[in-house]
């Protein structure tokens, strides 16, 4: 794409908002007796710091380009781990700052021209154990048959207008603020109320694909 | 956006099929789809304040035909500013479990049969007859609770403590909230707090006692959240026996060991007074030293009797009282290293810093429960941080009318709905009220709630009617008080909306109204009062629990006193209770006013809401001319206590070596009767389960999920175990929520409770753990 | 990024496997009718490719007696109209 003269006057002025929303998305957790400790509740303190540290100008900042159909297609199944859909490293360097410098914070890329999707768990380090590189092969080894099951439906409520549970497992992103705020967001799942900070005090999760349980008495 | 315009397309494109759809078929009906999208459209919207904690949020129900379809918070209403949590916002599924209670049920030949309800009605009050006739009228009892409405609360108290002369009236927030309520008696002469949930905008440092917040009162805590991004100048400290979210979400947590909260306040008040930090001038003019007596028991044994005697102090003997708490001395007791201790006292002790405490059910469930709330109200006192915007010590309650039916209305022994049965112009006022005659009042109490389970197992008490509750879940060592209820010649009533432990020892079973299915009236923690009316009709022959009992009363003779009719009753009883609190130090608003607003704070006097009591700036009792005026005790100042450490009535030995503390999560409220039946609840927190350290686990080789025994001298459960879940309790305390009917944890628990409030102590007794 | 809107007729007394196959497909919502032997559904496939695969699979399905199309809107992507709007 060849970048005309107006794209470049629009890319300045989004540079610009970049630094500005950029600032302090930074993840800072404060030390505690022990390490561990820090995992309980599905390491929910996460979400409390960076709801307190996000700036209201990211939480409620316009979106990118980003949509769900591009969001799948980087997921062998909803819950893997994305594939990384631009170049990067082959091989593990040990220089983890290369993945986290833009995906702790987000922010504008100026060298794909997209807003950068934040990392819902950016204490986890080594990028390359789970994800890799969406590299197009003119020849597969072998086909394989695998199907995928559907995506949870979106906006799934159980009444009318009330906040719809969580479809998804919060294991490694239990940071909700990550996905669903900022520019970096994928469009269809950014919210509309970032101003609230305690996310699990209206939604609660609901993983659509485990059997739905029904409270029966035992006498 | 993107969004919205796909999901109008999306719209428009289902809408024109449906209309293509009414035109070949005329009546064709898609009401699947108008659940789905059913914030807009043939939807009323009524309000009601939310029927769970006693946070008072106002909600919004979405009304369609006769069935409410949907929620949403109230913008209108000042406390949650149209933000609910996820029990308020699918409140109206807990309407519809399919297994609601719509017939009365009596019990013949060992089963219970269906009988019109007209029919249950005249079997109960036969029975109070009958009862009454054997055994005296202290042999009948009711039970109700924090859920009643103010006239359910209003016309029991009438009938058992008026028409019937006895008062065995008692109600679950004895559980809860008694030792907020002798606190505040104790502390100021007269109940409920000075502040309102307006200082979470004015505070800039929220100190919690024992109050996992954010999932208790999410609501409020989302509050201090935004308070604290928006204004950056905002501090949460949480003070607590174990990590929760409240935990996580604060700038500082600092762990206690349990009980030793009576240390850690002393403490921080000697540090307040050694670094000189005491507001002398408010101390000076407002502020009266006292001490009671020590060594007060745990009311274990039955018939357990106590009366505090007060004692005044001198400024220089209650500071050499605290001479036995320096933050060294108290850190061997608690655990809390003393530099954390001078932390909180510095806090406190900033004349630049406000500072708001907040607490529930870690500081009322306490055998020493009175005495905390007083240490926590000495250290407000002592630096002058109270009654103004921001400042002030907030005492937080756990049902929605905890205050507005069981502390206004005076639904406990000794209480009336104004003062108590031992003041003799406290019962000629009821009397008049009641128009009954002189003498129809006894003036002495009877049974506090376990004392009334005890009577009821000894058969001192042989009739109980029990409301909106469920004590066969609840009671601590439950065991011999459900074998009490099942004994022979003892006949137990139950008003209830769904099946429960509670139902099940019951030998008549009446099918009551719940929440918007009948108007009525709750209050909630910071003195407001909430209307609402009659949204949806109840189910079957359900009827209100307030009705219930006029008619049993008119069985009885008494249609003088209950003269109204079904359509009117709740504004005639709410205008005949209100008599009760004229005056501007209780002033209620009037009927007509409440109906239109959002919830209306009392004292109502002058059409003003008063926001913050004791300041003449906003309280219309206070005398002119003064900064504060402290009109509840007798010498018009506010008294600080001195109150030593006790250690607990039951701690971990070599034998039982674990703490067992008790509570609850954010999607599960109370015994869970109808938020297990909520299916969005349900499914988040499906079981109760036992929180481990992770290092207790391993020694006792348990993995997340697996069963443990927990025994204790009363009893034993086996449950799932959970191991970095929800909460983390620290190494030898285990934590239990006790929603889970199927996992009673209260067979466990130790029914020792506060001499002074007699409310339990559901937060500390000794358990051993074994591998199931 | 094609929506359409189809009123879809089962086979005599399919209505519930109709809609029950027409869930299991991608990018389909369905609305059933309370009281009549119809479905509504709402296609939302993400582009041409996948809405020609969406007509394909919808044709095989057997217990569709008929299908009508009520509404159809080729909904442009964002990056085009932001182009316009800079």
């Amino acid at each position: 794409m060849k970048p005309s003269e107006k794209t470049i006057g629009s890319l300045g002025y989004l540079l610009a908002a970049v630094c500005f929303l950029g600032i302090g998305i930074v993840q800072i957790i404060p030390a505690r007796a022990s390490a561990d400790l820090l995992l309980y509740d599905l390491g929910g303190e996460s979400l409390y710091k960076q709801y307190d540290i996000t700036p209201d100008s990211y939480l409620s900042a316009g979106s990118g380009d980003r949509n769900l159909n591009g969001f799948y297609d980087l997921r062998q199944y909803p819950g893997s781990p994305p594939r990384i859909p631009h170049p990067a490293e082959d091989s593990f360097s040990g220089k983890t700052q290369n993945c986290l410098s833009c995906h702790a914070r987000g922010g504008y890329s100026p060298e794909y021209q997209k807003f950068i999707p934040v990392t819902p768990h950016p204490d986890k380090e080594l990028c390359y154990q789970c994800h890799v590189p969406l590299k197009e092969v003119k020849r597969r080894f072998q086909e394989n048959n695998w199907e995928s099951i559907n995506p949870p439906r979106l906006g799934r409520s159980a009444l009318g207008g009330s906040p719809p549970m969580i479809p998804h497992s919060l294991q490694l992103r239990e940071n909700c603020i990550a996905c669903h705020t900022g520019p970096g967001a994928v469009v269809e799942i950014r919210i509309g109320h970032a101003a609230r900070g305690n996310c699990r005090q209206c939604h609660v999760p609901m993983v659509q694909t485990e059997p739905v349980r029904v409270f029966s008495r035992t006498r | 956006m993107n969004l919205d315009r796909r999901s109008f397309l999306k719209c428009a494109a289902a809408c024109s099929a449906m209309a293509a759809a009414g035109s070949i078929f005329p009546g064709i009906s898609f009401a699947d789809w108008k659940k789905q999208e059913g914030a807009s459209g043939m939807i009323t919207w009524k309000k009601a304040p939310c029927r769970f904690c006693g946070t008072g949020c106002g909600v919004l129900v979405g009304v369609s035909g006769d069935r409410a379809v949907a929620v949403k918070g109230d913008p209108n209403c000042s406390v949650n500013k149209g933000l609910c949590c996820v029990k308020g916002y699918h409140s109206v599924q807990a309407l519809y479990g399919a297994d609601r209670i719509t017939t009365a049920k009596v019990k013949r030949d060992g089963k219970m049969v269906e009988v019109p309800i007209k029919e249950a009605l005249d079997i109960v009050a036969a029975k109070i007859k009958e009862t009454i006739d054997k055994h005296g009228k202290n042999s009948v009892a009711i039970y109700g609770s924090g859920q009643w409405t103010i006239p359910d609360g209003y016309v029991a108290s009438k009938l058992f403590k008026g028409c019937l002369g006895t008062n065995n009236v008692e109600a679950n927030a004895r559980l809860c909230m008694s030792s907020a309520v002798t606190g505040f008696m104790t502390s100021f002469g007269i109940d409920e707090p000075m502040g309102c949930y307006e200082d979470i905008d004015h505070a800039n440092v929220f100190i919690t006692w024992g109050n996992n917040m954010a999932e208790m009162h999410p609501v409020l805590f989302s509050r201090i959240l935004a308070n604290r991004k928006r204004r950056k100048d905002v501090e949460i400290i949480d003070f607590a026996t174990r990590s929760t979210r409240s935990s996580q979400a604060s700038d500082k947590s600092i762990l206690f060991k349990p009980q030793t909260d009576l240390a850690v306040a002393n403490a921080i008040c000697h540090e307040i007074i050694r670094n000189n930090w005491v507001n002398w001038d408010f101390v000076n003019k407002h502020v009266s030293f006292h001490k009671g007596k020590t060594n007060i028991g745990y009311g274990l044994e039955d018939k357990f009797q106590f009366a505090d005697q007060e004692e005044p102090l001198t400024f220089d003997q209650y500071k050499a009282f605290l001479d036995d708490y320096t933050p060294e001395k108290v850190e061997k007791i608690s655990g809390v290293p003393a530099r954390d201790i001078k932390y909180m006292a510095a806090l406190y002790g900033d004349p630049i810093k406000k500072v708001t405490s907040f607490w529930c059910m870690g500081m009322n469930q306490h055998t020493r429960g009175t005495w905390i709330n007083n240490l926590v109200y000495n250290i407000h006192l002592l630096v002058g941080k109270i009654s103004t915007p921001g400042s002030g010590p907030f005492s937080l309650t756990g049902q929605p009318s905890a205050c507005g039916t069981v502390r206004e209305v005076g639904t406990l022994t000794h209480a009336l709905p104004h003062g108590g049965v031992a003041n003799a112009e406290d019962r000629a006022m009821a009397e008049k009220i009641w128009d009954l005659p002189a003498g129809s009042i006894d003036p002495k109490p009877t049974y506090h709630t376990v004392e009334m389970f005890r009577a009821l197992d000894r058969g001192d008490i042989r009739f109980i009617w029990i409301q909106v509750t469920n004590p066969m879940v609840t009671l601590p060592k439950l065991k011999r008080y459900r074998e009490g209820a099942l004994k022979e010649d003892r006949f137990v009533v139950v008003s209830d909306v769904y099946p429960t432990p509670t139902t099940d020892v019951a030998d008549v079973i009446l099918p009551a109204a719940m929440w918007i299915e009948k108007e009525g009236l709750f209050g909630n923690s910071e003195r407001r009062t909430q209307h609402w009316e009659q949204i949806v009709p109840p189910p079957g022959e359900a009827m209100s629990d307030t009705w219930q009992i006029i008619e049993v009363a008119r069985r009885l003779g008494f249609e003088k006193q209950f003269p109204w009719s079904e359509t009117e009753y709740i504004g005639k009883i709410w205008e005949e209770y209100r008599r009760f609190h004229e005056g501007p130090k209780h002033n209620m608003a009037p009927y007509t006013v409440l109906k239109e607003r959002s919830g209306v704070q009392w004292p109502f006097v002058n059409g003003k809401e008063t926001r913050w009591r004791f300041n003449p700036v906003y309280d219309p009792a206070c005398d002119k001319g003064r900064d504060f005026h402290f009109y509840g005790q007798k010498d018009n100042r506010a008294w600080i206590w001195a109150r030593p450490y006790e250690p607990a009535a039951e701690s971990p030995d070599k034998e039982y070596n674990f703490w067992l503390n008790t509570g609850r999560v954010i999607e599960h409220w109370h015994t869970g009767s109808m938020t297990m039946r909520v299916p969005v609840l349900y499914n988040a927190v499906p079981s109760s389960y036992v929180e481990i350290h992770p290092d207790d686990a391993a020694d006792l080789g348990v993995v997340n999920g697996e069963m443990v025994k927990i025994i204790s001298r009363r009893g034993s459960v086996t449950m799932p175990a959970s191991i970095l879940g929800r909460g983390v309790p620290p190494r030898g305390q285990v934590f239990v929520p006790f929603f889970d009917e199927r996992y009673l944890i209260n067979e466990v628990t130790l029914d020792a409770f506060c001499p002074i409030s007699k409310q339990p102590d559901y937060k500390k007794c000794a358990v051993k753990l074994e591998k199931a | 990024m094609p929506i359409f809107a189809y009123l879809a007729i089962p086979v005599e007394g399919g209505k519930d496997t109709l809609a029950a196959e027409l869930t299991a497909l991608p990018h389909c919502e369905v609305i059933p009718a309370d009281n009549k032997d119809i479905l509504i559904l709402v296609t939302d496939a993400p582009d041409e490719k996948a809405e020609r695969n969406l007509q394909n699979k919808l044709q095989k399905i057997s217990s569709l007696q008929s299908l009508s199309m009520t509404f159809g809107c080729s909904d442009q992507p964002e990056k085009e109209r932001g182009d316009h709007e800079s």
